[in-house]
């Protein structure tokens, strides 16, 4: 549930680029994922108006998308979409303050980044900072004028988010394989046995995951609880679409490194001086029909 | 007052010369198996009597969470319903689902005698039973989503299930042992909330820790699942590259169609059919081609091409619906409620698609056809679509064919279909008896209903089999009217939430005057017969 009215108040009295404090988005960290929430989202991926998210990348020239383009308008939508040159292709699942999205960004400039959380205003928070930091990018005086700090590429313009239930209505927003990474950093834990079908991996979301995934991508979990961990490297080896990326290679993955470090659960479990367990899963092509 | 039939299906044994008809009807907790031919009541079972043979179904989710169930136990006992009926493509066996999670499967002996060959009880409540056509596997979804296959006939041996062998090897292990093996799921280093802190340490005061949750005791396994609830599982096979490729479609309550590859590749999501706004309650395939019509609580079917997802188009029911009854409860001047009324008229009622069938038919110029049979929650009217008529873009024709009572099962014997109806007063009839008829061959989209008296009067032996199956409108209500709950309660807004209307441009879009749209197409009729 989200705090009283003033601190809503608070959070609009900020002035236009400036950044969106912490302390007026908390949120209760538990949400019920089997619950309706009042959730907005397309009905079908190609309905999705993205170009609020990332004005940036809106399709100047329509016609340079081919017609099978699966970003490209379709017929059945009555009310127009506009396209959009690129497609989401990295997903941050329980994004919560976004730490991880904004140090992503700059890493992979060209990449559309999104970051998906079920409580509104968390999600809101991320929305205000993307702005913020765009704005702030575009204020920043060029480099040759000599700018204290040099600018960051892609100036945050590749990263959004959006309030969502991922365990319900993921194949709402992406479409099949559009995917090549999808992050899952500190999800809840549901330590309960009866709870353990609300947790974020699990055999059958799994199958979720795999069909956004496009074959190759790479599912990234992080968490500091031992039991969560245990589960969900179980039940993604166990599943036939992935397969676990060995440590060593995990290691090496510039990605592996930021999610360590970036997360703000991450920074959090460091100053508690916890551990940390990664594990990197690589989506395979699926077989040949038996 | 009598209780209607809840469910009905039909069974075709070969015989030697001819084959036999039999019409399985479920009212309440009974079965009663009709000759057809006869009009005799070949045999009959119920729940009542099962009822103090077998072992409470309940038992594994009241030790999971005692508390909470301890309210629905002390309540006076009572005959578990069947909720599902099913029958088996080859026709020899028959599935029954009671509201009790349990699935029954019965075998169907010649002369129509039922053989009930086992009961397995379902970890939740299933909603959706289907039997493959290798008539060797139940495959069932439930209200959490998930989809199980089972073998229609478990093996004889007790199956001992991979975890079920692990649990017995660790009663083996002493207490001492358990204990130091035990590890609470967190450490005080994690980094947790007040609640989850508290979990924890619950967790290290209950010293005797064992999950409690026990494997269920016969040979199943998970297929897929939803984080939803399930509303229809289709099995459907398709010919490419000369071999026969199975499917598992799923639909739930959150707007999805989902089309995986059946066993044993069921965890690889093909795709999905997205476009309907409101709950999907029922699904059906179209014989002969790769037609899949969903229905639920939006105002149109929708007829997708399934193997690519693609929306061939939407077909309006709700504008064919407007005007008639809405049977639903009224509170009566001295405050008792009446049930089973007619309650105003689907204008201000919203679409429930209760059930999708198919039911073959002679067109006038004597060919084969196959017609799309509609029903409402409530509605007590019949729509008919021709399938010839869900393939044509603009055309939309639909005959809405008025009945005495809502309809609540479909069944088809041969070219006859039967129609359960809900009608409780004593001496109003609950099953009828009818072909579909194309009156005239130029007009291809009409089909109507011929009344099949003969068939009716011999079904008539029925009549009595209800005696003592006693329930109360609201019970029935329960029992036969459930798709409508399935909508969500739009409008309500948790404090310091978005104000985000759940509905969207389009359904504003369609919202007035549905008759007016209908009416303004050329090639739409609508109607009434």
């Amino acid at each position: 549930m989200a705090g009283p009215p003033n601190k809503r108040q608070k959070r609009e009295e900020k002035h236009e680029g400036q950044m969106p404090q912490k302390k007026f988005y908390r949120q209760r960290a538990h949400a019920n994922p089997f619950s309706d929430h009042d959730l907005t989202y397309p009905e079908h991926p190609s309905a999705m108006r993205w170009s609020e998210h990332y004005p940036h990348f809106v399709a100047t020239i329509p016609a340079a998308v081919p017609k099978d383009d699966p970003i490209a308008t379709r017929d059945y939508n009555e009310y127009y979409v506009a396209r959009m040159e690129k497609r989401v292709e990295v997903a941050d699942i329980g994004c919560g303050f976004g730490g991880l999205l904004f140090a992503l960004a700059p890493r992979m400039p060209a990449t559309l980044i999104l970051g998906l959380e079920i409580r509104t205003s968390v999600a809101e928070f991320v929305q205000d900072k993307a702005k913020a930091l765009r704005l702030q990018q575009q204020q920043q005086p060029p480099a040759s004028a000599g700018a204290e700090t040099p600018p960051v590429p892609g100036g945050y313009e590749n990263v959004s988010c959006i309030r969502a239930n991922t365990m319900k209505f993921l194949p709402n927003f992406f479409a099949k394989a559009q995917l090549t990474k999808i992050f899952l950093c500190f999800p809840d834990p549901h330590f309960k046995a009866r709870k353990h079908k609300a947790r974020i991996v699990s055999a059958t979301l799994n199958s979720e995951y795999a069909f956004v995934l496009a074959p190759g991508g790479m599912v990234y979990t992080i968490t500091d609880v031992e039991d969560l961990h245990v589960w969900m490297v179980e039940h993604l080896a166990a599943h036939p679409s992935f397969a676990r990326v060995a440590e060593g290679e995990a290691e090496g993955d510039e990605c592996v490194a930021v999610m360590r470090r970036e997360t703000e659960e991450g920074k959090k479990v460091e100053r508690n001086g916890g551990r940390k367990f990664v594990a990197v899963f690589r989506r395979l092509e699926d077989p040949a029909w038996p | 007052m009598q209780h209607p039939f809840q469910c009905i299906a039909s069974v075709r044994l070969p015989g030697e010369a001819t084959s036999y008809d039999y019409l399985v009807t479920a009212c309440g907790p009974r079965l009663t198996v009709v000759d057809v031919a006869m009009g005799e009541i070949a045999s009959r079972w119920s729940t009542e009597r099962a009822a103090s043979t077998t072992s409470n179904g309940d038992d594994d989710e009241q030790s999971e969470r005692p508390k909470k169930k301890q309210k629905t136990s002390t309540a006076a006992p009572r005959a578990s319903n069947i909720i599902k009926l099913i029958v088996s493509p080859d026709q020899t066996h028959i599935v029954t689902v009671t509201d009790d999670k349990l699935i029954r499967v019965f075998g169907v002996k010649t002369g129509g005698l039922l053989d009930e060959l086992s009961q397995r009880c379902m970890p939740k409540r299933p909603c959706a039973i289907q039997i493959l056509p290798d008539n060797a596997t139940i495959i069932c979804g439930d209200k959490f989503g998930d989809v199980y296959s089972l073998p229609l006939l478990p093996s004889d041996s007790p199956v001992v299930t991979e975890q079920a062998s692990a649990g017995a090897a660790e009663s083996e292990v002493s207490k001492k042992e358990k204990e130091a093996a035990f590890k609470p799921s967190a450490t005080n280093l994690t980094v947790h909330t007040k609640r989850n802190r508290k979990a924890l340490e619950a967790q290290m005061a209950q010293k005797d820790f064992t999950n409690k949750k026990e494997p269920l005791k016969f040979e199943h396994k998970l297929l897929l699942g939803h984080v939803s609830m399930l509303t229809d599982v289709l099995y459907a096979t398709r010919e490419v590259e000369r071999k026969h490729r199975g499917y598992i479609i799923t639909a739930d309550r959150d707007e999805h169609v989902r089309i995986s590859r059946g066993p044993p590749q069921s965890h690889i999501i093909e795709g999905y059919c997205m476009g309907h706004t409101h709950f999907v309650s029922k699904l059906c395939l179209i014989p002969g081609t790769d037609m899949l019509v969903s229905g639920g609580g939006d105002d149109d079917l929708y007829v997708w091409d399934w193997p690519t997802g693609k929306l061939r188009r939407k077909y309006e029911i709700f504008g064919a619906m407007l005007g008639l009854p809405y049977v639903g409860d009224t509170v009566m001047n001295d405050g008792s409620t009446q049930q089973a009324a007619t309650v105003g008229d689907m204008s201000d009622h919203k679409v429930a698609v209760s059930g999708l069938c198919t039911a073959p038919f002679t067109n006038a110029k004597g060919q084969q056809e196959t017609a799309l049979l509609v029903t409402c929650e409530r509605v007590p009217a019949l729509f008919v679509i021709p399938v010839n008529r869900l393939q044509l873009v603009k055309k939309y024709e639909i005959t809405q064919i008025d009945l005495d009572y809502p309809p609540l099962d479909i069944t088809c014997i041969g070219d006859i279909v039967v129609i359960s109806l809900d009608g409780r007063k004593d001496g109003q009839y609950r099953l009828t008896a009818n072909k579909l008829v194309q009156p005239n061959a130029d007009d291809k989209g009409h089909v109507m209903l011929k009344p099949d008296e003969d068939t009716e009067a011999r079904l008539k032996c029925l009549v009595g089999s209800a005696e003592g199956v006693r329930a109360d409108d609201k019970e029935l209500d329960e029992l036969f009217y459930s798709v409508a709950n399935l909508r969500k309660r739009g409008g309500w807004v948790t404090p310091g939430e978005d104000v985000a209307a759940e509905d969207d441009p389009v359904d504003a879009e369609a919202d007035p005057n549905g008759t007016e749209i209908v009416e303004m197409e050329d090639d739409a009729t609508v109607r009434k017969a």
